[in-house]
């Protein structure tokens, strides 16, 4: 199985795009705020990227379907869905998106597969046979 | 050779009252074009629509307008013009929609395709003249354009006698 990782240290980047996969990618994000303190809930937290897509793609990037799988409230680590010809629009607003509240914020990505990254192993590897 | 390529859109602007139609000018309808992308596609949109966008022709009196974009996105850029609701000019706002007609390579081809369209509006319109005077006036009304006048002219004319038949 192909993953696609960010390592800090690591400074070629390559991008696998295969053909006849899965129609999803999934991303594992986690938001870094200036203060540690706030606490985001799972619809703020949609409500959030929306409102970066919409800065950046207009009315047409925020109607881009993406789904907030798990989100984990006290590490702000969620895990989002999108499908694979919306990845390079997400991606990138979320790359762009800068300030919650007027506070600073980042988005870290931490993990981008074509398969469900919560489901153990072996179902992954057989999720990718059945669609290769 | 390399070339820098854009595309020209031929819209129409439709006004429901054809007076506040001669309000309209260039640089208004620029910026009603700009808001829309700069709404319907965001940042992006914009960026995109100021690399090589503007309004090479209006024509008050027809309505008629060309729009240059780069080649590269005028797909894009050309998807959010049905979300122009009003052009805002002098302080009023004219509640309008654009209609494409045309995409072409060049001004020249635009030219083309508007001088036979009007010719078959001009077709259209002329059965339905319910005098003979009327028919008398309109053909007085071409001919008396001469060759060497700028098409534009000949245009206005054969457009606004189209328009007089409409009313009557």
């Amino acid at each position: 199985m192909k993953q696609v990782e960010e390592k800090e240290e690591a400074s070629v980047y390559q991008r696998v795009v295969l053909k006849n996969a899965s129609p999803y990618h999934y991303l594992k994000v986690r938001l870094v705020l200036e203060d540690e303190s706030t606490r985001l809930s799972a619809v703020e937290l949609k409500y959030f990227i929306i409102t970066g897509l919409k800065s950046l793609y207009g009315e047409v990037g925020a109607a881009l379907n993406f789904d907030v799988l798990k989100y984990d409230e006290d590490t702000l680590t969620a895990f989002l869905r999108v499908y694979s010809r919306s990845l390079v629009k997400l991606w990138s607003s979320l790359t762009l998106l800068g300030s919650y509240q007027n506070k600073a914020c980042a988005f870290r990505v931490l993990q981008v597969s074509r398969f469900d990254p919560r489901s153990s192993l072996i179902i992954r590897i057989f999720s990718e046979v059945i669609h290769s | 050779m390399v070339r820098l390529k854009s595309r020209y859109l031929l819209c129409e602007v439709n006004v429901s009252d054809r007076s506040q139609l001669l309000l309209l000018d260039d640089r208004a309808i620029m910026v009603a074009v700009k808001a829309a992308v700069a709404r319907t596609h965001g940042d992006y949109g914009a960026a995109m629509c100021s690399i090589r966008f503007c309004v090479k022709y209006l024509n008050a009196h027809t309505g008629i307008v060309f729009l240059r974009f780069p080649k590269s996105c005028y797909k894009l850029l050309w998807s959010a013009l049905p979300f122009i609701t009003s052009v805002e000019t002098r302080g009023q706002k004219i509640p309008c929609f654009l209609n494409c007609l045309h995409v072409g390579g060049t001004i020249r081809t635009c030219q083309k395709f508007l001088i036979r369209y009007n010719t078959q509006q001009l077709h259209r319109m002329l059965p339905k003249c319910k005098s003979e005077e009327e028919k008398r006036q309109v053909r007085k009304a071409i001919l008396s354009c001469s060759l060497t006048e700028s098409k534009e002219a000949f245009e206005e004319d054969s457009e606004s006698e189209e328009e007089e038949e409409e009313e009557e």
